[in-house]
């Protein structure tokens, strides 16, 4: 049996009278790959903070056969987060890039900036805009390189791809599936559906306790790539702006687009064509 | 320990960048260094008050200023530290930072400190080069004694301020509670409520002692010292004092105190961040 690189051992918190953590034992062991779902409130925040060393808690949290409360530097240094809501940081996007290499050993300015790059972000061209002045998809992004960057131990992300367009949900699927594969990964989002292809543990939460702990298979992280090709009736402005956003070009057959989605956004992009159903002749995914 | 060091520092110089991209900033320099500027400019060191003139003058106006609008200034810029990033997401991000957590407090309290105390002591610095182009006498011993006083009255506030924002978990109710202790301790000033109580012949003891502990009292009376050795220019309760603790003895209370008191409210706040939930 493998030790756990994440352990919880009959974890509660309280805010006020509320049971936010109620009596929480988890292992987590190195290489998994966790969707933690929930509701709003049922507790997966908490937890993400509590792992952090940002809350106390009543029980035990070891992070690497070390506590996060009490050794936070040395835990840290081995996670990488993203939290769900950039936040309003007035730093500049490079003294941003300069502070987070400065804090984290493994981490490199050229690294970061080469990974935003892989995920669509063009850092010369935003160097000196104060971070709170990016889009929302370019903060996460920033956001998400400064986490993979420092080649974390285990990876936190809460609802990382939710502000990304098609084009840098398809970067940064193919660029986490060239993460280590003994990388422990927990990804908290609302939808499941969405990171099956991404994860081998389904974590659920709801009022503070876990009621589900599902493992998927062993998986690899699925960054293929898949052929589409979409005929239409006729060209909208709408159906143009959607296959631009998804990245597809026409091809020498008239009212004929293709492009390459990854598997994991399959959902996502039928889901977005599916608007478009009475305008559409022909699809195919290969 | 070099790595603290450097993590203090980044702390701090991110501290600082941010500080002086906002708009507070910017109102606090033009403030506290336009008042020099308006107080030459209106003639003030040719005129004379109760035996000031020159550069004595300008900076017995200049002092006076500041006890007024200084700890204001500070505590509403600094309460917001803790409790402000808190609110909005940065602290949980900056905290999932392998950024221990006295790097974090002492690195903004530092920032904070340099970035309040530095326009102030500039602007000082502004009115000797001018009183030196102008040939005017510079009282070397009192701006000495001055940028001290200055320099502890602020880290007295930062230290109140910072005590503040690790308490509260709302930016309103730290900028409330710092609008008050201001307030309190203006009121408790020699010419204000001390005033009050002597004429109802309150005992000697408490008004004394109330004084004393009013950091803003001690500035100011402090402040006067230097040029008005009998203060026969303010209240009751500072003559007293001064009586009691005589001239360099209240001299090195008044730079003494507020540094203690700093530290003391400082370290409070620390030990209650560091002790309860970050976020």
């Amino acid at each position: 049996m493998t030790d756990p690189i994440i352990n919880l051992e009959d974890i509660s918190k309280k805010f006020t009278r509320q049971v936010v953590l109620d009596h929480v034992h988890l292992e987590i062991i190195p290489g998994d790959r966790i969707a933690l779902i929930g509701q709003n409130g049922a507790g997966k925040t908490t937890m993400i903070r509590s792992i952090l060393g940002q809350y106390n808690c009543e029980g035990n949290i070891s992070v690497a056969g070390r506590q996060p409360r009490k050794d936070r530097v040395e835990v840290l240094q081995h996670i990488g987060f993203v939290p769900q809501h950039p936040p309003p940081i007035q730093m500049s996007v490079q003294e941003l890039i300069k502070f987070s290499a400065k804090l984290n050993k493994n981490s490199e300015v050229q690294q970061i900036i080469q990974v935003a790059e892989d995920l669509g972000f063009e850092v010369n061209a935003h160097k000196r805009k104060p971070f709170l002045k990016l889009s929302g998809g370019m903060k996460q992004k920033l956001l998400i390189a400064m986490a993979l960057a420092k080649n974390p131990t285990v990876l936190i992300m809460d609802e990382p791809a939710a502000n990304l367009d098609p084009a840098g949900r398809k970067a940064f699927f193919l660029r986490l599936s060239k993460i280590h594969q003994q990388t422990t990964m927990i990804l908290s989002s609302h939808r499941v559906d969405e990171l099956l292809s991404l994860i081998n543990r389904i974590i659920e939460m709801d009022y503070g306790k876990i009621v589900l702990d599902e493992r998927t298979g062993k998986h690899s992280l699925s960054g293929k790539l898949l052929s589409c090709k979409v005929k239409v009736i006729d060209m909208t402005d709408p159906i143009k702006k959607m296959l631009d956003d998804w990245d597809f070009q026409e091809n020498s057959e008239d009212l004929c687009y293709e492009g390459q989605i990854v598997d994991v956004d399959r959902l996502r992009f039928l889901n977005a064509i599916s608007h478009f159903a009475n305008h559409i002749r022909e699809l195919n995914i290969t | 320990m070099k790595e603290s060091f450097n993590i203090l520092y980044a702390v701090s110089l991110a501290d600082i960048r941010e500080s002086v991209r906002a708009k507070w900033f910017f109102l606090y320099s033009l403030i506290f260094g336009g008042a020099i500027v308006l107080l030459f400019a209106l003639g003030i060191t040719e005129s004379q008050v109760l035996g000031f003139t020159g550069l004595s003058r300008l900076l017995v106006t200049y002092i006076q200023l500041c006890v007024a609008i200084l700890p204001i200034f500070i505590l509403i810029t600094t309460v917001r530290a803790v409790v402000g990033d808190r609110e909005s997401n940065v602290l949980e991000y900056f905290l999932s930072m392998p950024i221990s957590l006295g790097a974090y407090f002492w690195g903004k309290l530092l920032a904070k400190f340099l970035v309040v105390f530095l326009p102030v002591f500039l602007a000082l610095l502004g009115a000797l080069v001018w009183g030196g182009i102008q040939t005017l006498n510079i009282p070397w011993h009192s701006v000495g004694y001055y940028i001290l006083l200055l320099g502890t009255l602020t880290w007295c506030f930062l230290g109140i301020g910072m005590l503040i924002s690790s308490l509260v978990r709302k930016q309103e109710w730290a900028l409330g509670l710092a609008f008050l202790i201001w307030l309190v301790l203006l009121i408790f000033i020699d010419i204000v409520m001390i005033g009050v109580l002597l004429q109802n012949q309150f005992q000697e003891k408490i008004i004394i002692g109330i004084s004393l502990l009013n950091p803003l009292q001690t500035f100011r009376t402090g402040a006067i010292l230097l040029f008005d050795p009998d203060l026969s220019a303010i209240g009751p309760a500072s003559y007293v004092i001064l009586d009691a603790l005589g001239q360099n003895g209240f001299l090195a209370f008044s730079i003494l105190y507020p540094l203690g008191l700093g530290w003391i409210f400082s370290w409070l706040g620390y030990f209650i961040f560091k002790r309860g939930d970050l976020v």
